[in-house]
């Protein structure tokens, strides 16, 4: 078999082509035939284009759909390169204590997670310790309380997932720690929901005890508006509109749903400025490793 | 046939050199027309396949003997050699200047961009095999459990206090001034562990130790045993007001962990 | 590009790229020099950026309110 199977590759191999065997350094475009030319401008395009259908349906608005898409804000930290906004985050985070936090909670934020990041760490200590945690058990066996300390969680509104929705009339409030990456259009769609609420139109019915908004899937949303002009007043004095404090809880609920978020940026220079440096000089390694053989020519010719 | 053919393979050469054994045919410049090849017959036998093969000598041949042929050269006009200068240096490119006049400076520069490859890889190897490796120590919420912070105010003189502290029981003792007294003076030729009191504490009031028997790893009880400091109910070890093992199984003192006084006010132990 | 330029290459080329040795000597202090000028070159270009967001700016932020309340 294995002689069979050589014999025959030999063969083929040894085979002469009808004209010369032909090498030739073909890198450029320009040098390619008309036929190849046309093959690669026709292969870019249909790529160009099946990529540029799959976005449009992706993002496509649906007739039959009854929500309105949230538009895209210019957040501050939208760019490329550009950092969370920290005095925002830290003012997003008062508005979350004295507004949010009456319903949703944090589930996976400690408040040694704000030192360093949004507050000093006695800032911080200050801040855990107007909580009350439950901790133990003592010497007795007995559970006890005692003030918070950094290492302990925000404290949860409620007890258990019932208890959520046996007080906000079976609707549950979902948890807010990933809610930016848990939801299509991340903080637009946050803030469109905190800012969209509006009186029904005509024809459409809400039900009693839901409340009417555009952004929300179906219209009818649990959640009441929560926030209004001068709800809470900013520690730093910015005038607290509700446009403003929906922006400042969207920037903050970014910073809690992705706290790497500035380091992944500052990451993201390097890694853009490293890899062109290695990209050019692998691809003038191979240039020059195989130049001696790009710039030979074999031909045989029979007579 | 084929043979002919392959004859024929070296007719349009020239020789270049002058042999005896061959006659000077001056080179001619052939216009580089089409070729015509004759289908290939199909090579089924070994024989014919081997004669596929090109089995003449196509390069230099230098003979051995004086009068003979010294060199012999084939000269091909009759193949066009293709454009290169996709892969010449622009240097290189002048007919005006040798290329060994460039040499040095392209292989300065060719190093030149294969260090700095390097640097950057070097660069991001390191950034990774750190990234792996500081996955490896603690973390954050494991350090931020390991301080404890206690208000020192909270506990009177005489008085001791357990904390639990990295999974195990700490022991904070305010001491009286007796107790520091007869710690101090006891004569460290009598212990087990000899180590003298100012050894064990930072400040002779405040007594820090963990609260596990170095014998079996129970949990001594305060204020017992025969020396007033503590008493292992397990084995009965017995301990005295710094912790230092006195009667009993136990081989060693109480350990002492690392612990520090920020201000008046507050000991930050880990 | 004079005859100058050729003679630092070679030279260049003749102390550091010629021996495998020195090749891999340069490349490691270059990689030492190079790590610390260019954390702090992206640093500084990400600090321009985004100058006045981050958590130092609203430190300094912070204590300047603290000044200004006592």
């Amino acid at each position: 078999m294995a002689t069979l199977v050589g014999r025959a590759s030999k063969q083929a191999l040894l085979r002469a082509h009808s004209s010369i065997i032909h090498q030739k350094a073909n890198l450029s475009f320009k040098n390619l035939s008309k036929g190849k030319k046309w093959a690669v401008a026709a292969f870019g395009t249909l790529t160009a284009g099946g990529v540029g259908l799959a976005v449009a349906l992706n993002t496509a608005v649906l007739a039959s759909d009854l929500t309105l898409h949230p538009p895209k804000y210019p957040w501050d930290h939208a760019g490329l390169l550009s950092a969370l906004d920290r005095a925002s985050v830290r003012r997003g985070y008062q508005v979350y204590k004295q507004v949010c936090a009456a319903c949703h909670s944090l589930e996976y934020m400690y408040y040694r997670n704000l030192v360093g990041e949004i507050m000093e760490e006695d800032e911080a200590k200050a801040e855990a310790a107007e909580i009350m945690v439950v901790d133990g058990p003592n010497d007795q066996g007995l559970m006890f309380e005692r003030p918070g300390k950094l290492s302990d969680k925000f404290p949860k509104p409620y007890p258990n997932d019932e208890a959520a929705r046996a007080a906000n009339n079976g609707a549950l409030p979902p948890d807010l720690t990933y809610i930016v990456n848990a939801r299509h259009g991340g903080e637009n769609y946050l803030f469109s929901i905190l800012t969209g609420y509006c009186d029904p139109p005509a024809g459409v019915e809400v039900r009693e005890g839901l409340h009417y908004n555009p952004y929300f899937p179906g219209g009818s949303i649990a959640m009441a508006q929560a926030l209004y002009n001068e709800i809470i007043e900013y520690d730093d004095g910015t005038p607290a509109t509700t446009s403003q404090l929906a922006k400042d809880v969207c920037t903050f609920l970014r910073w809690v749903a992705e706290p790497e978020h500035d380091t992944r940026k500052r990451m993201g220079i390097k890694a853009i400025m490293i890899f062109t440096v290695l990209l050019t000089s692998a691809y003038y390694m191979k240039r020059a490793k195989w130049a001696p053989l790009k710039t030979q020519k074999i031909a045989f010719k029979p007579r | 046939m084929m043979s002919v053919g392959r004859v024929a393979q070296l007719a349009a050469t020239s020789q270049i050199v002058p042999s005896f054994l061959r006659p000077l045919i001056p080179p001619i410049a052939q216009k580089a027309d089409k070729l015509i090849v004759q289908e290939n017959e199909i090579a089924k036998t070994h024989y014919s396949l081997s004669k596929q093969l090109a089995n003449l000598k196509l390069a230099v041949s230098a003979s051995r003997s004086l009068a003979g042929t010294q060199q012999t050269r084939c000269a091909h006009t009759d193949i066009r050699i293709p454009d290169f200068s996709e892969y010449r240096r622009t240097d290189n490119k002048s007919n005006r200047k040798s290329e060994d006049s460039n040499l040095m400076r392209g292989r300065a520069f060719t190093y030149l961009l294969v260090g700095s490859g390097g640097i950057a890889a070097a660069y991001s190897g390191k950034a990774i095999v750190h990234q792996f490796v500081s996955s490896m120590s603690a973390s954050a919420d494991v350090l931020a459990m390991a301080k404890i912070d206690i208000k020192l105010g909270d506990i009177p003189e005489g008085k001791h206090v357990t904390f639990k502290w990295r999974g195990k029981p700490l022991f904070v003792r305010h001491r009286t001034a007796e107790e520091i007294e007869s710690e101090k003076s006891v004569n460290l030729a009598e212990l087990r562990d000899p180590q003298h009191d100012d050894d064990r504490v930072q400040k002779s009031e405040w007594l820090v130790i963990l609260g596990v028997c170095t014998h079996l790893g129970c949990v001594p009880i305060a204020n017992a045993g025969d020396y007033g400091g503590y008493y292992c109910p397990c084995h009965g070890s017995h301990y005295d007001c710094s912790g230092r093992i006195r009667k009993g199984p136990a081989p060693l003192n109480l350990e002492v962990p690392f612990y520090e006084f920020t201000d008046d006010e507050t000991l930050v132990v880990g | 590009m004079g005859v100058n330029t050729v003679s630092i290459a070679t030279k260049i080329y003749q102390t550091l790229f010629r021996r495998t040795s020195t090749f891999a000597l340069t490349i490691v202090v270059g990689t030492l020099f190079f790590e610390r000028a260019f954390d702090e070159g992206t640093g500084y270009i990400f600090d321009r950026i985004n100058a006045g967001k981050q958590y130092k700016d609203l430190k300094k932020q912070l204590e300047l309110r603290a000044a200004k309340e006592e």
